[in-house]
């Protein structure tokens, strides 16, 4: 075999097997995301389930139901009000960590760092949500030792910030791992560069590290919100029903009033709904870090 | 403008291990282009960055213009850092590169433009102000870099290799540029480099270092010609080096090196003992033919290197000599096995400390 052959040759194989490797993640998308997706889109505009239900036919009533209770509004705002303040604490909590992590020089501290941040990933979401009723239910650790102290005992869970407590603690490590892979890749000369032109390091920093950082924000904050305004078991635990998000009333709609075509308007405005929040975002973020009118 | 660097007894040891940079004395005169100049993990970075403020000594004091900024932090001591891979600011402009600085000391946004422009101008620049940093060539980086340090009109320009990215040719003419630069602003410039060329070409003193210590400072003449220790003659260009034992007598000194070869020193005090000398291969004249002169030997190889050829020349005693000599166009270099003599005035050696 000549060389020019082999040479011609070698692309297309590799894009060959590239496009192998590709099928069963294709499939799997096909298959469990956009299949079931277009399926609870079909059924959010039918009066039934047609696999049981032989005479059922297309309706907008889920749709006119969602929007003529208000109730529905409050739920949803709830879900989004929990979903953005777990987003903000996770942000002002974790970049402060990651920031450490990303510039630690020796090894065992990140080493040791990390396993930190990791550590609680290894207990389940159920197991942990538990631990935090033991310490925050109205007799629990953190109102003994309120009273024990004198004060008054509070209302700890049962409520939205018991919720949001619980959804950061889960979704943290997300937060920050996804920092600490972009601020690592920001070179620290250039922080000593804007120092050396007479920044302070706090200056320096909001100049230079942040704006430099703002995709690895985008990421983690999108990737928290996603996962906090469609959790389910740590808003059912923390909030004993007392609060009402989507992902419960889903729940409800299916389990207790078998109303799936309702349950499936539900879910096609919870994706709606957070597909907006996203490209909002996305969109401020882009135009504040437009990296041009800061300066 | 420019200011005066006294650098007194500088140590830095990093947790408690072996010093990188040990005991450093050296002042940088006023206008100065001034080389710190070694090979990797001298300690010429560190003592840059300690300048600069990015490090703290362990030890010793750094006084610019008479006073003690050794404790003061990196912003507030007014000078201009090239760093080596530039670091510029991927996010901004050209434009807002070189006005960061100035936007830093609240300068008003008419006098910023016009002093960038100004900056972008003396680097030969204008008309990419609207860029950003990742749409320049490497050279054309560098000189942003270099306009966003000079712009502040520091008193003190720090420079950590900042042609080593650059390719040979474009590396040339950036010495020139800068060199030419640096006279024009009269800024005192600390250089540190790796490239002793470099370091000769454009330095008017430079510091030799080795293992966190000064080897030698020097005019670039003084470095070459009289190199103070075995590393600097060694680092420094080609160099012969020889050890043996002082013979002779006062009058008239000679080093024994070995049993086929005793070399006739220049007449010096204080001579004792195991002695090193420095001989540098163009001032070892060759004659072909065999007698005469201070030594014989064959021509090993030759290495045409253009405007000079290089020679290999093998002595008695499996003992070799690096002999350079002028392309004069007399036609093919020396073949291999052609017996020489070896000449030099015994000037030509350098007595070496260890």
């Amino acid at each position: 075999m000549s060389r020019a052959s082999a040479r011609l040759g070698a692309p297309r194989l590799g894009a060959n097997v590239m496009g192998l490797a590709l099928l069963p993640s294709a499939l799997f998308f096909a298959l469990f995301f956009f299949l079931p997706i277009g399926l609870m889109a079909v059924m959010s505009f039918l009066t039934g389930n047609p696999v049981v239900m032989p005479n059922v036919v297309a309706t907008t009533r889920h749709y006119e139901r969602i929007l003529d209770d208000p109730y529905y509004f409050e739920v949803m705002w709830t879900t989004v009000r929990i979903g953005l303040y777990t987003t903000v604490a996770a942000l002002l909590l974790g970049y402060p960590l990651a920031h450490l992590m990303a510039r630690v020089k020796s090894r065992s501290l990140h080493a040791l760092l990390l396993m930190a941040v990791l550590m609680p990933m290894l207990t389940g979401i159920v197991v942990r949500t538990f631990a935090w009723m033991a310490i925050l239910s109205d007799k629990g650790v953190a109102n003994q030792i309120l009273q024990a102290l004198g004060f008054a005992p509070m209302q700890l869970m049962y409520n939205e910030f018991g919720i949001v407590l619980g959804l950061v603690h889960i979704y943290l490590p997300f937060m920050i791992l996804t920092l600490t892979g972009v601020i690592g890749r920001i070179d620290e000369r250039l922080e000593q560069a804007a120092q050396n032109l007479g920044a302070s390091p706090l200056k320096a920093f909001c100049e230079v590290t942040l704006p430099l950082s703002v995709p690895g924000i985008l990421a983690g904050s999108l990737l928290v919100f996603a996962l906090a305004i469609s959790a389910y078991v740590t808003p059912i635990l923390m909030g004993g029903f007392q609060i009402m998000t989507l992902p419960i009333l889903i729940y409800q709609q299916i389990s207790a009033n078998f109303n799936i075509g309702f349950a499936a308007a539900l879910g096609m405005v919870l994706l709606v709904l957070s597909m907006v929040l996203v490209l909002a975002y996305n969109h401020i973020l882009a135009a504040v870090s437009g990296q041009r009118d800061l300066a | 403008m420019s200011a005066r660097i006294e650098i007194v007894g500088v140590s830095k040891s990093y947790d408690g291990a072996a010093r990188a940079v040990d005991d450093i004395h050296m002042t940088i005169e006023p206008g100065e282009f001034f080389s710190l100049l070694g090979p990797s993990g001298c300690g010429k970075t560190t003592t840059l960055r300690m300048i600069a403020g990015f490090e703290m000594p362990s030890e010793g004091i750094i006084r610019v213009g008479g006073q003690d900024i050794t404790r003061v932090p990196a912003h507030k001591r007014d000078m201009g850092m090239v760093f080596q891979n530039y670091a510029l600011f991927p996010h901004r402009t050209v434009r807002e590169n070189v006005a960061f600085g100035l936007r830093m000391r609240k300068m008003p946004r008419a006098a910023i433009a016009k002093k960038v422009d100004e900056a972008l101008a003396m680097v030969a620049l204008t008309g990419f102000e609207d860029r950003m940093p990742g749409q320049l060539s490497g050279g054309q980086q560098q000189r942003v870099a270099l306009a966003r340090a000079i712009v502040i009109e520091p008193r003190v320009l720090l420079c950590d290799e900042p042609l080593g990215a650059l390719d040979k040719k474009l590396r040339q003419s950036m010495q020139f540029e800068l060199k030419q630069l640096q006279k024009t602003l009269g800024v005192t410039l600390v250089f540190v480099t790796h490239d002793q060329e470099e370091a000769l070409a454009m330095s008017d003193r430079i510091a030799v270092l080795s293992r966190g210590k000064v080897e030698q400072v020097g005019t670039p003449t003084e470095i070459y010609d009289r190199p103070a220790t075995r590393f600097v003659a060694d680092f420094i260009g080609e160099t012969n080096l020889f050890r043996g034992e002082l013979v002779g007598t006062d009058g008239a000194p000679a080093l024994r090196v070995d049993g086929h070869l005793t070399l006739a020193l220049p007449a010096a005090d204080g001579l004792s003992g195991a002695i090193s000398v420095g001989l540098r291969p163009e001032k070892v004249r060759l004659t072909p033919g065999g007698a005469g002169a201070q030594a014989q030997g064959t021509v090993e190889s030759a290495n045409f290197q253009g405007g000079h050829v290089l020679y290999r020349i093998a002595l008695a005693g499996n003992r070799h000599v690096l002999a350079q000599s002028p392309n004069d166009g007399s036609g093919a270099p020396l073949a291999a096995g052609t017996p020489v003599s070896l000449g030099w005035t015994p000037a030509d050696l350098v007595i070496l400390k260890d």
